[in-house]
């Protein structure tokens, strides 16, 4: 949802591609209104379900209760912020979640960014079989049981690395720097090579200076997967002060809705339904710093994909 | 080529890259399940740390100091912490020290499979429902632990005691073994059933309901009095209702519908519930109830996800008199009604389920969750002391009692004959016991979790339920009729995978038609067309495959 509305307010407000020195006609006009019109709809669509859950974080569980609450807190309430905020848990998932974010990211920029440079190379022999064997994770792979035979035989389990290794390079994004990579112009490396420069220095020096809006955009996409990501977790991890946030979530939505099967139900007697309201406070909570990374990339984000994608 | 600028040198290192990739050859790696299952007893030599001699009722304490690990779900409000005093009592009771592997709940069955498939389970594995040790059967990733029992007295002495022998057999699977054992119950009543609002049935002059008939009677009153409103509704989609109202029809429907086959005593075989004339007699009772509003469609089709928050809000707005509900409900709408109105004067009871043509009977006496050991625990040199102490924990009263309500003298006390009270200085919030007191049982010291419910004689139970739900209890008990389990009959591999192939669609047809019908959006004169339909979905080919797995594992064992 955050990806999807920030991509829409976004191309809301670039200006549209008017045609120099033509007048508007009145078709283009309309289209205009009309095109302003369909994106602010579909962006509040969007905002809606956001604006909602914080009007819950900030409301009392009654009037959640009672189907009160839609645009703007009923019954202000903090305490439950306060309640949240004192949970030992929910801190040590939110450092765990911060960790995993920071290292994988770094660990994901460092991989995604030498491989696509190297396949950006033609003249590499052997580049076809790097690629092949990229792309082929794309369409196949191992499945759920021998990937995390795999990661336990490695002995990962029950480690960041469990969590940070498997999504490390995405071949979505190697793909899309790779291309980024090819446009550059030969000619800067050339003279970088008649300068002196190696390979590493080329690569330093010259292009990933060059390359700040595909890098912005890959970080972005990164941690934004890592942060969001809560099946790695789920799969390797058995120790509760190693979940991530994520996980923590998860268990607590789901923990609402323990009564949808008698069976569970029927376990009822050790478990209170969580309030809609904790829930609210903890997506919030759990949602807010990475909605605050989006506007200082924003800038980056969009002209790295025009870059990545349209030019050459 | 202008290319060949670069230094060979140069290019070795990127070639590094190559190695991550390597990770490819994961696929070789997919081994799982083991050869457990064919050697009867096996491991029983494996006896490190067990008591000889260990008998019913007798403090389990191993002989040496032992560590195990057990597979721990966690729910969202009830965080697992090491702290717990639960682990240390047990470990000082019985030199066992427990080492939990935490699954979050919220995926807890998913996660169990994964880790069992690969062959990286913890010994213990709890938590498991009767039924749910089926997928593991054939790998042999589990152990049959009917080959055990002769090590659990406990169980023994238990299941005998409270005559649940004849269930036990029915948890045997094709190999005429069960590889769970289940929690065992003294006494077992429908979680769910019946709500209502005793003052409103008083003021109409109707009494509580013993039948399906006498609550129509009583609903007939309530909507004279109030004409707009719809006395009855059930909050779960229909599944509940249905649940504890075919009982009483004689057939299956909704929560319990289960396979879909109900066991016809005269005729010695299966037969499929929604056909049947009982079904088609209560479709009909609802549809009754609907047409001439006393009972609330909307609470038939309204999607629930567990939650009876609408559903209170019309009983707090007295636009229902009844509903269906477990003992937590009654507090739900308690709740509400207080909300709705601080002064308001009301009397909620949950009642047993109404009788019906089929006598005044209720769903069949019920196992509760227990446990499975993964395969490999059985060369683990202390074995026979797990078996052994895992038959202590679930099954011997003082266990029971500890697992429930902590240590006695510092936690509970009880008196001479047996009725147990909390300590002033402790509380146990999940049952509303005690509020004021400083530490939680359950919270902060671990006990009363999901191992506590598994096993409990009809004292244990009664001791922190609240009166009303033990006056349910008692109710039930005395008037009410367990219907007969049904004979087992356990498929194998293939035949598991053909019937699900078959009966997702036919219970998908049941459920559809079963609502049409209710709500009268098809009239029931097409009941005869739906039975041909449902016989054109393959109705006999599944009832076959089920009444010959019967067959077979009758003439088995």
């Amino acid at each position: 949802m955050v990806t999807q509305s920030g991509m829409s307010l976004s191309s809301g407000r670039v200006r549209p591609g008017k045609p120099v020195g033509a007048r508007d006609t009145r078709g283009y006009r309309a289209f205009t209104v009309f095109n302003t019109a369909a994106l602010v709809v579909v962006s509040l669509l969007m905002l809606y379900p956001f604006v909602t859950v914080l009007a819950q974080s900030f409301s009392s569980p009654g009037a959640i209760k009672a189907g009160m609450v839609s645009f703007w807190p009923v019954g202000f309430n903090l305490e439950t912020y306060r309640a949240v905020a004192q949970d030992q848990m929910f801190w040590t998932s939110y450092r765990n979640t911060v960790v995993y974010t920071l290292v994988g990211t770094t660990v994901a920029m460092v991989l995604t960014t030498t491989f696509a440079f190297v396949i950006s190379k033609r003249h590499l022999r052997g580049r076809g079989v790097l690629i092949g064997i990229a792309v082929f994770t794309m369409f196949f792979n191992g499945g759920l049981v021998p990937n995390y035979v795999l990661i336990s035989s490695l002995g990962l389990k029950n480690t960041m690395w469990a969590v940070v290794l498997p999504g490390a390079v995405s071949v979505f994004n190697l793909l899309v720097m790779k291309s980024f990579f090819e446009n550059l112009p030969q000619e800067l490396e050339e003279a970088a090579q008649i300068d002196g420069l190696g390979w590493f220095g080329i690569f330093g020096r010259i292009v990933l200076p060059l390359s700040k809006a595909v890098l912005a955009t890959m970080v972005l996409f990164y941690s934004v997967a890592y942060w969001n990501d809560w099946f790695a977790a789920f799969l390797y991890l058995d120790k509760n002060d190693l979940f991530p946030v994520t996980l923590f979530l998860r268990n607590l939505i789901a923990g609402a809705s323990t009564t949808a099967s008698e069976g569970a139900a029927a376990v009822g007697s050790t478990t209170q339904a969580v309030s809609a309201n904790i829930q609210a406070v903890t997506m919030i909570l759990t949602i807010v710093p990475i909605v605050c990374v989006y506007p200082f990339v924003q800038r980056f984000f969009v002209s790295g994909v025009m870059l990545g994608s349209v030019k050459g | 080529m202008k290319r060949d600028l670069t230094p060979r040198a140069h290019r070795r290192p990127w070639q590094l890259g190559t190695a991550a990739l390597a990770a490819t050859s994961m696929l070789l790696l997919a081994a799982c399940g083991g050869d457990g299952g064919e050697e009867d007893g096996a491991g029983t030599e494996n006896t490190e740390g067990s008591m000889s001699g260990f008998a019913a009722d007798q403090q389990f304490k191993a002989t040496e100091p032992v560590d195990f690990s057990i597979l721990w779900t966690d729910w969202p409000d009830l965080p697992i912490k090491d702290s717990w005093r639960i682990f240390d009592e047990i470990a000082e009771r019985t030199n066992v020290t427990l080492e939990p592997t935490n699954i979050p709940f919220s995926d807890a069955t998913e996660k169990r499979s994964l880790l069992i498939s690969a062959g990286d389970a913890p010994d213990i594995i709890p938590l498991v429902y009767t039924g749910e040790d089926a997928p593991f059967v054939s790998s042999g990733a589990v152990l049959p632990m009917s080959d055990y029992v002769d090590l659990m007295p406990n169980f023994e002495k238990y299941v005998q005691e409270w005559d649940l022998g004849g269930m036990i057999d029915n948890l045997r699977q094709d190999d005429g073994k069960y590889y769970m054992v289940p929690g065992l119950q003294e006494v077992s009543v429908p979680v769910f059933s019946m709500i209502l609002r005793k003052d409103v049935f008083d003021e109409v002059g109707a009494p509580v309901p013993e039948t399906w008939d006498e609550l129509r009677d009583a609903l007939v009153k309530i909507k004279e009095k109030h004409p707009d409103s719809y006395p009855l509704a059930d909050g779960f989609e229909g599944q509940s209702m249905l649940n504890y109202a075919a009982h009483a029809f004689g057939t299956v429907g909704g929560w319990g519908f289960g396979n879909g086959t109900f066991w016809d005593e005269e005729a010695g075989e299966f037969t499929y519930a929604a056909t049947s004339d009982g079904y088609k007699e209560m479709v009909e009772y609802f549809h009754g109830l609907v047409e001439d509003g006393l009972l609330d469609p909307e609470s038939l089709t309204a999607t629930s996800d567990g939650s009876t928050d609408e559903l209170s809000e019309k009983v707090a707005n007295s636009a229902v008199f009844a509903a269906s509900g477990a003992s937590g409900t009654v507090v739900e709408f308690q709740t509400a009604l207080q909300a709705a109105d601080p002064d308001a004067e009301f009397e909620l009871v949950q009642i047993a389920p109404p009788g019906g043509p089929a006598g005044q009977v209720v769903e069949p006496r019920n196992f509760w969750h227990g446990f499975m050991i993964s395969a490999e625990a059985k060369d683990d040199p202390n074995f026979v002391a797990m078996v052994q102490f895992l038959d202590w924990l679930y099954y011997s009263p003082d266990a029971r009692e500890l697992l429930r309500w902590g240590i006695e003298g510092e936690t509970y006390t009880k008196d001479a004959d047996g009725t147990i009270t909390i300590d002033p200085e402790y509380s146990l919030d999940a049952f509303n016991i005690n509020p004021d007191g400083k530490t939680d049982l359950q919270k902060d010291l671990g006990f009363s979790t999901f191992l506590a419910e598994a096993t409990e004689s009809r004292a244990l139970k009664e001791s922190y339920n609240s009166d009303q739900f033990v006056e349910y209890m008692d109710r039930v008990l005395e008037s009410r009729t367990p219907r007969e389990p049904f004979p087992p009959a356990p498929l194998d591999d293939a035949e598991l995978e053909q019937a699900s192939l078959l009966s997702t669609p036919l219970k998908d047809s049941v459920d559809t038609n079963t609502l049409k019908f209710v709500l009268g959006d098809r009239p029931l004169s097409e009941w005869d067309a739906y039975v041909t339909e449902l016989e054109g979905q393959n109705l006999q080919g599944y009832l076959d495959l089920i009444n010959g797995a019967q067959q077979r594992f009758a003439e088995k064992n």
